[in-house]
């Protein structure tokens, strides 16, 4: 049986990695079939209903300018869960690319994409985001790309690092010794034995993304009207605590939810797809 | 014969369901050496830690007793156990590489073990120094302060010998201290723990899977298969009428007690009665007339090692040379042995064969044709007719392909992929003696001569007239040895192959090459046919090699 | 060992002049002229056409990057606009309260997470090791926004125990405004390190190393700690390093919560105020600090383990 196979029956069996698989799937769900479960239009503002506790018309109350709480936090679901996917997609393949390219070209190359990784990742996140964001006006594409940037060199470093490691492997001199060229073999056998844990390590990337556009929407240079993120929310709740305690709820217990299923998923897959443990199931 | 230091009774460890020690019972007694000789999966090493409860969190020693000088070890409570380790039972393990701490220095871990005693750090310290100069490691006091990585296997295997006799301990628990080491290694080590058995009088337990170091070496004997004892007694005995049917056919396969060379080696499998038919006069396959197969002519490789700091800042790169004006040749259907120990350049030559290393001087023709320069075009049509066989077989398969699919990539990366078919997979497996269940299995799921024999299999997809073997005993127990040897051996006798055999194993050459070249640092030291060199060869370290590998076995009585 | 670490902090310089300008190239980008884009709308067009004189905006961009660095180097990062002062001396009053935060939260992270973790690997599988991992993992999960806020309704806003505002004078006065915003920042970390620690040590104790350690008598503390331990941190300490870099975010967030005045809390200001010089200048700062956190790592690595030194290149 190969190892993929084996590593999903021990995840099935993990509490904690079904736990994690749930509220992920709560989470994606909610996010997909947000226009069907929403109760308003989440960004129509009420000044009328301003800041009231949850009610029948609305369940989670209302904010500052009477927008619907219960629909921004589905709404706002829906750009965590988009901001984070997107960013970690991109970053793995444009780090991984960068990383294969790196290992395999010239010494130069390798020297100058290490030393550019390096620089990159000098630059704190968050810090980086309140200077720059607010410099490129804001909004959620700036955002994606500052995350993307910052995430880059180091799936471009793991790449890198993996293939200079299996290149030296027996099998690999076995597939040089056949005549096989060092491209192919790159893209036919080390690719595929190295991207496994490269998938696990960003998807345990996935929490950090979704706070770090909470956080980051929560200082006021991320996500922008007429967007909602749940960052935002946080930020309302904090101005506002006096008047209720709804919004800062409806702001951080999805957050926490999500990064706790999305973590507790994530160490999961890790634990099930071991190398170590292969031999099991 | 007083009271015996060591008794072990009806001693069990199990791995979940699996016995890895089952109803093991023995004694020893003060000053006496005993060997425990058995293959892979025996149980011999895990009862060794076994007796000092130094097993693995997943094992449980769940039954039987082990007395020493009046207590039962496996019923002590911990820190008297502790007191004893070290100070009274201490042990010597296999891997030089991983036994020492990378961390700290030597000074540092010989003085930990002295960690208990009342002296000062000054003392501590110049009786750890005392105690590497007794295992001859040169310039002690410099190795003090060093890190293990800085030392050679042979010196970090010293320094751990050294550790375990520092207390001077009672009992010394070898376990398979030489594995690791070069030949002439493994005879100076050997030849230094006789020495300081001899000086220090404690009772040896050595754990080894060489008959030949427990046939010289040892007082008695017990040989082991899957965690029971089959045979004991002493070594003189056992060895010169084993009465156990499994312990005659391991001592009937051991390729160095066999002292005429035969065409085919004895497997476990075979039936008893067979004795090995010596050989008489040369190979009829070996084609004598014609072109070499091969011919390496005054070869040199050189290795630059870059320097970590530019010229201008003082920064020097060094150059290794691995090859040094190597010349030999090798006949249609002859079998020639590449005989050297580690750094001896044997593997630098085999990779330069291929492509795989650049020498900066000399000339190699295959079949008359220059390789050296040629463009890429010329490179594939040499990686057509000359494959390689690595010493890792497991490793040199690709970790998630089947192995039917790796059997038949040299098809595909020679642009024959019609070729390429299951049919021939099955076909090739075959022909290495694997059966078609094998097919669609990964190599973590072969045993090491599955893998071996996979590894043949992969060699014989493009008909090559030259097959490279790097150590292809290495690795496996000497009941599979014999396996793999006759299989090259039989399909040279079909194919016509011509095989180029690299190890360091003296007692495998004897029945399976025809001629041989001896290497050290990368120069031939000797050529000849192989029956000339065991007569008598005429350089030292030749001879050296061969004594390694021979231990003044006795011939066998017969059955 | 003095080779190595002349080396590393000469490539820790070359990274960060690299990253200071690539900041400017960056900002160079933005929509708008490159003297807006640095200054903000804000600026007085005497300030914008001092600027453009300094750094010579009409000159070739190598030029001007040139200009750039060597500002940056001798200290002057521009005037803040709100103060009319240096922004360095902004930033200078600010980035103290900032580092002694993070610092606070590495020794929290380390202090705790270390031993926890290493006590998790020695008792492998046990209820307590369980219990941690479980503790862990959802440590990990809570962002430190969340824990800020929640932390402040708790324990100042409903139960009065400690100070919500400002970073407080006098020493002890200091600790105590430190001791929330560390958690919030630190307790995920601690989490983080105790699973590390644990993996990297459970690895360790099962080398060929140990067990002769144990066979020659060495106690469990010692094998544990001077053996096990000690081999295990390499990996804990160059995340460390790479964490400040998170950890400085984490501590923005806890500065704006607890209006403690650091450079997370003075950023969030001049942002809101369009004071670009102080937030480009602040960037700059935490940059400078991140890289001296991993080359820092990268040395103690060094010294703790010398083979260390032979992977680098």
């Amino acid at each position: 049986m190969s190892a993929s196979r084996i590593g999903f029956r021990v995840l099935l069996r993990d509490p904690m990695g079904l736990f994690g698989l749930v509220l992920a799937a709560v989470l994606i769900l909610s996010a997909l079939f947000a226009p069907l479960l929403a109760s308003h239009d989440p960004a129509a503002i009420d000044v009328a209903v301003k800041l009231q506790p949850p009610s029948a018309a609305h369940w989670l109350g209302t904010d500052e300018i009477g927008r619907d709480t219960w629909s921004r936090v589905l709404y706002g679901g829906r750009v965590a869960l988009a901001v984070a996917l997107s960013a970690t997609f991109l970053s793995v393949v444009f780090g991984g690319l960068l990383g294969l390219i790196a290992a395999l070209g010239p010494r130069w190359l390798d020297q100058g994409l290490t030393l550019l990784f390096d620089t990159v990742r000098s630059y704190p996140v968050i810090i980086l985001a309140l200077a720059i964001g607010p410099i490129f006006g804001g909004g959620m594409v700036v955002l994606m790309g500052l995350l993307v940037a910052t995430s880059v060199p180091y799936y471009g470093r793991i790449m890198r690092t993996s293939v200079i490691a299996e290149a030296s492997s027996d099998y690999v001199e076995a597939l040089r010794a056949m005549g096989m060229g060092r491209i192919r073999i790159a893209l036919r056998h080390i690719l595929p034995n190295v991207i496994g844990p490269i998938l696990i390590l960003a998807s345990m990337d996935i929490p950090g993304f979704i706070m770090a556009e909470a956080g980051i929407s929560f200082l006021g240079v991320g996500v922008k009207a007429p967007d909602t993120s749940w960052g935002m929310i946080l930020d309302q709740g904090f101005r506002y605590i006096g008047h209720t305690p709804w919004l800062v709820i409806a702001g951080g217990a999805p957050l926490i939810l999500a990064t706790l299923g999305f973590t507790f998923l994530g160490e999961a897959l890790r634990d099930a797809y071991d190398p170590r443990l292969k031999r099991r199931g | 014969m007083g009271t015996p230091l060591l008794e072990v009774v009806n001693l069990g460890v199990k791995y979940g369901p699996l016995h890895a020690v089952n109803h093991v019972s023995f004694t020893l007694e003060p000053g006496r050496i005993l060997g425990i000789v058995g293959e892979s999966g025996s149980g011999k090493s895990t009862l060794l830690w076994a007796l000092t409860r130094l097993v693995p969190e997943a094992a449980a020693l769940n039954s039987g007793e082990v007395w020493f000088d009046g207590e039962d070890l496996l019923r002590l409570p911990p820190d008297k156990l502790r007191a004893l380790r070290g100070g009274r039972i201490s042990y010597v393990s296999q891997d030089p590489m991983t036994s020492l701490a990378p961390g700290l220095t030597i000074g540092q871990q010989m003085t930990d073990v002295l960690h208990r005693e009342p002296w000062p750090a000054r003392e501590k310290w110049a009786r750890a120094v005392d105690a590497l100069d007794r295992v001859s490691l040169p310039d002690p006091e410099a190795r003090m302060r060093m890190y293990p990585h800085e030392l050679s296997g042979g010196q970090r295997q010293r320094v751990s010998i050294a550790m375990a006799l520092m207390l001077k301990p009672d009992l010394v628990l070898a376990d398979e201290p030489t594995t690791a080491l070069d030949p002439t290694l493994e005879v100076e080590i050997l030849a230094l723990l006789r020495r300081l058995q001899g000086e220090t009088g404690a009772a040896v337990i050595f754990v080894t899977h060489h008959l030949g170091v427990v046939h010289s070496l040892c007082d008695e004997v017990l040989v082991m298969k899957d965690g029971e004892i089959r045979e004991a007694g002493p070594v003189a005995k056992v060895f010169a009428q084993p009465q156990d049917d499994y312990t005659r056919r391991l001592f009937r396969c051991d390729p160095a007690r066999i002292t005429n060379a035969t065409r085919r080696l004895p497997t476990m499998a075979d039936a008893e009665v067979e004795r090995p038919e010596p050989v008489t006069g040369p190979a009829g396959r070996v084609k004598l007339e014609g072109l070499p197969v091969l011919a390496f002519d005054d070869v040199s490789v050189t290795y630059r090692r870059r320097a970590l700091l530019p010229q201008a800042l003082g920064g020097r790169s060094e150059d290794i040379v691995a090859v040094r004006q190597v010349s030999f040749d090798i006949r249609r259907g002859e079998t020639l042995a590449l005989i050297g120990e580690s750094g001896s350049g044997k593997t630098t030559i085999a990779r330069s064969i291929l492509g795989l290393a650049q020498p900066g001087s000399g000339s190699i023709r295959l079949n008359g044709r220059e390789l050296l320069g040629q463009d890429r075009a010329g490179w594939t049509a040499t990686r057509a007719k000359v494959a390689m066989m690595f010493q890792d077989a497991g490793g040199s398969l690709s970790p998630r392909m089947t192995i039917a699919r790796q059997v038949v990539e040299p098809l595909i990366v020679h642009g024959r992929p019609a070729e390429a078919t299951r049919a021939r997979a099955l076909e090739l497996l075959a022909m290495a003696g694997l059966d078609a269940r094998f097919a669609d299995r990964y190599p973590h799921e072969l045993s090491g001569g599955q893998a071996r024999r996979a590894g043949v299999a992969r060699a014989l997809a493009l008909s090559p007239e030259l097959i490279v073997a790097d150590e292809p005993t290495a690795g496996l127990d000497v009941s599979v040895q014999g396996e793999v040897i006759n299989l090259l051996k039989g399909l040279q006798e079909t194919l016509g192959v011509a095989i180029l055999l690299i190890t360091h194993n003296m007692a495998i050459i004897r029945h399976t090459a025809d001629r041989a070249v001896v290497l050290l640092k990368g120069q031939v030291m000797e050529t000849g046919p192989t029956v000339a060199l065991f007569a008598g060869a005429e350089q030292p370290y030749t001879r050296s090699l061969i004594a390694a590998a021979v231990h003044d076995l006795p011939e066998p009585e017969g059955p | 060992m003095l080779a190595f670490i002349c080396r590393r902090i000469a490539l820790g310089f070359m990274v960060l002049t690299l990253a200071t300008a690539s900041l400017y190239v960056l900002v160079q980008l933005a929509p708008g002229d490159p003297a807006s884009a640095m200054l903000g709308p804000r600026a007085s067009p005497r300030i914008k056409a001092e600027f453009r004189e300094k750094l010579g905006l009409d000159r070739p961009m190598p030029v001007q990057i040139v200009n750039y660095l060597i500002a940056v180097g001798q200290g002057d990062l521009g005037i803040d606009l709100k103060t009319k002062k240096p922004v360095v001396e902004t930033i200078a009053a600010h980035a103290p309260h900032t580092i002694a935060l993070v610092g606070a939260a590495l020794l929290l992270a380390t202090g705790l997470g270390i031993p926890l973790g290493a006590a998790a690997a020695v008792r492998r599988n046990s209820w307590f090791d369980r219990a941690i991992g479980l503790i862990s993992v959802s440590l990990i999960s809570i962002p430190p926004v969340v824990i800020a806020i929640c932390g402040m309704l708790l324990f100042s806003a409903h139960l009065g125990w400690l100070p919500a505002i400002g970073a407080g004078e006098g020493f002890r006065d200091n600790i105590l405004h430190l001791l929330m915003p560390a958690f919030a920042v630190g307790i995920g970390w601690v989490g983080y390190i105790a699973r590390l620690v644990r993996a990297s040590m459970i690895e360790v104790l099962g080398a060929n190393y140990i067990r002769n350690a144990k066979s020659f008598g060495l106690t469990e503390r010692m094998v544990t700690y001077r053996y096990a331990l000690r081999a295990s941190l390499s990996p804990t300490i160059a995340v460390l390093g790479v964490g400040v870099g998170v950890m400085l975010g984490s501590a923005a967030f806890a500065e704006i919560v607890f209006a403690r005045p650091g450079i997370g809390k003075m950023m969030h200001d001049a942002v809101t105020l369009r004071n670009y010089p102080v937030t480009l200048g602040a960037v700059l700062c935490a940059t400078a600090l991140l890289v001296a956190a991993t080359t820092l790592a990268d040395i103690l690595n060094a010294l703790l383990d010398p083979r260390f030194k032979e992977n680098r290149d």
